[in-house]
């Protein structure tokens, strides 16, 4: 395309006129296909003119400028400069174009060659990639924790910025290539996603893994009465659901999030880990003394997360709200667990569940910060998903009566079980609302009075 | 012998775990922990892979911890004592259990958001106290703890 034809757009000539970048090479980086919006984004990089000239040079199969000495090699053996262009463009490395020009190789023997395609000689290379205008001479070093998620966030690679601009899968700091195709994304927005604590958590995670094949004392559950066993598989058969139905939904979400917030997805990520490690270890401890699955739940809490339509709205109903009831009932598990295999199995469960509720708090927080109009909002998906937990309440009996015959040690204590179940979900509801209000969310005037039922016992 | 509490006895376990790789493999703790026996408090630092401090604190610096645990003297005595009869806290003893078997709670914070913490890391810090099974522990008097 001439590029005469090429109309400069305002905000790109006052952004040239910013960083001094000439009007050629403006209309030069046009007509090689990049965008006004990209051309922009080269420039808040710090992509000087040399570094786009040559990148575009190299593009354009313009090869790499020759040094002064294969420059004064080649006139003294008579090589013209456009076949040492023409060398270098085709690949060839400089090192050895003067080891050609020292063996005697004439200008008319090159030609020859090359025109045979290299006779078997080295393969054409492009190597305009390593012009690439990127922020180099990067260090990033390890800290106390190893080299973390956040010691790399360091010059232009720390930069996050509120809004992502690209649609591909293009890593935050990389060059992009006009044409990719897009990956359908649907999250742009800091806000919809971002929690302070993402970066610092997904190492967390990594590091705090556990192998439940053979980290778990297997060995020490021993045969249960039956009415226990029956108990804890149903609870196993309850906890194995949900995680796997928190692991799918998230799993889900995962490829709506743009690539510029790596941070998230790479923690969101290790909670699908971790959900799946709970469905694994409570499977594993139902099919392994005896006993057996037993019925599923009724999952009407479920469809709220299900059928969120946005990320927070998912992310507060699960995170918050159902995983805080999920950590309380694996904090009583573990106080009430039969054998130290279930005591390892819930205590290592409840660490896990804890760091996703701190993700879950900490993005909600960020929305609050940063989206305050919202607010009225979440309260909407929060008492939307306490009305559907609800209504779990009212038709899953199997879940309460089965913690309550493993509270109690038997079905002939019940009663007693009841009671401490109705603990368990008083001390969910008022961790549930600490955290929100932590998060600035206040629902101790606005909690569905189903809920608040366990409050007032 | 390490008298309990001190931070002779703190730093006796954590010069312990600290060279411990079992307790390096269960992963990072990034907390700050108080101890509280009675009127005496401690402050125990958990970065990265390690302890890194211990010193006696007041009754001010608790709210700067994540949190801190607390029960009575007698409480703490019963805990240490069957974790050293059995090697490791058992099924009645562990701090998840403690925590929800008192009405105040054992694991105490003024941030509910930090105060989660004594779950994220759990294990890490039943392990550290589960190492006092290792050392052979005095007792301080009832009456120097509470003065």
């Amino acid at each position: 395309m001439a590029s005469e034809t090429i109309a400069i757009p305002d905000d790109l000539r006052a952004k040239a006129r910013e960083k001094s970048w000439p009007e050629d090479l403006v209309l030069q980086a046009l007509g090689a296909g990049a965008s006004a919006a990209q051309i922009i984004g080269y420039m808040d990089q710090g992509v000087t003119p040399d570094q786009a000239r040559q990148f575009l040079s190299a593009q354009s199969g313009g090869g790499a400028e020759p040094s002064a000495e294969l420059k004064e090699k080649a006139e003294a053996a008579g090589w013209p400069q456009d076949l040492v262009q023409q060398a270098l463009a085709a690949g060839a490395a400089e090192a050895d174009l003067i080891r050609f020009i020292d063996m005697g190789i004439t200008a008319e023997q090159a030609r020859e060659f090359m025109a045979q395609g290299g006779g078997g000689a080295a393969p054409q290379f492009d190597l305009s990639w390593m012009q690439v205008p990127t922020e180099w001479n990067t260090r990033a070093k390890p800290t106390k924790h190893g080299l973390t998620l956040e010691a790399i966030n360091i010059g232009k690679y720390g930069d996050i910025p509120d809004v992502w601009e690209y649609s591909t899968e293009m890593p935050r700091g990389a060059i992009p290539i006009p044409g990719v195709e897009s990956m359908g994304y649907s999250i742009y927005q800091k806000q919809e996603v971002w929690s302070d604590a993402c970066a610092r958590l997904y190492e967390e995670a990594i590091q705090r893994r556990w192998r439940p094949a053979t980290d778990v004392p297997w060995a020490t559950i021993e045969p249960l009465p039956d009415d226990l066993e029956r108990a804890i598989c149903q609870i196993c058969t309850h906890i194995s659901e949900k995680e796997q139905m928190e692991a799918d939904v998230i799993g889900r979400w995962e490829p709506e999030i743009s690539y510029g917030y790596h941070e998230v997805k790479l923690y969101l990520a290790t909670t699908v880990f971790e959900n799946v490690r709970a469905v694994e270890v409570f499977r594993k401890r139902a099919l392994s003394n005896g006993g057996g699955l037993g019925i599923q739940s009724p999952g009407w809490g479920f469809r709220s997360i299900v059928d969120a339509r946005n990320f927070t709205e998912m992310a507060v109903i699960q995170f918050v709200l159902h995983d805080s009831l999920t950590l309380a009932q694996y904090q009583y598990g573990e106080k009430y667990a039969k054998n130290p295999a279930e005591k390892y199995i819930f205590g290592h469960a409840l660490q896990d569940k804890a760091r996703i509720i701190e993700y879950g708090i900490t993005h909600l927080k960020y929305v609050m910060m940063h989206r305050a109009d919202r607010r009225e909002e979440i309260q909407r998906y929060l008492e939307k998903g306490e009305g559907m937990l609800v209504q779990d309440d009212s038709k899953d009996s199997a879940t309460r009566e089965s913690f309550a015959i493993y509270f109690a040690g038997g079905k002939d204590n019940i009663r007693e079980g009841l009671k401490i179940y109705d603990q368990m979900r008083k001390r969910h509801l008022e961790q549930y609302l600490v955290r929100l209000k932590w998060a600035t969310v206040d629902r101790a005037d606005r909690l569905a009075p189903g809920l608040r039922a366990y409050l007032d016992s | 012998m390490p008298v309990f509490p001190s931070v002779e006895w703190f730093n006796a376990i954590k010069d312990m775990v600290n060279v411990d790789p079992n307790f390096r493999q269960l992963g990072t703790v990034d907390a700050v922990i108080g101890v509280k026996v009675e009127n005496k408090i401690f402050e125990l630092t958990f970065e990265a892979f390690e302890c890194t401090k211990v010193r006696e604190a007041t009754a001010d610096d608790l709210r700067d911890m994540d949190f801190w645990l607390e029960q009575s003297y007698d409480q703490w005595k019963e805990m240490l004592e069957n974790i050293k009869k059995n090697g490791a806290a058992d099924l009645t003893h562990t701090m998840n259990t403690l925590d929800l078997s008192n009405p105040e709670g054992f694991a105490r914070s003024n941030d509910g958001y930090r105060r989660d913490a004594f779950y994220r890391f759990n294990q890490s810090i039943q392990d550290f106290f589960n190492a006092s099974a290792k050392i052979d522990t005095k007792f301080a008097a009832k009456e120097a703890v509470s003065a």
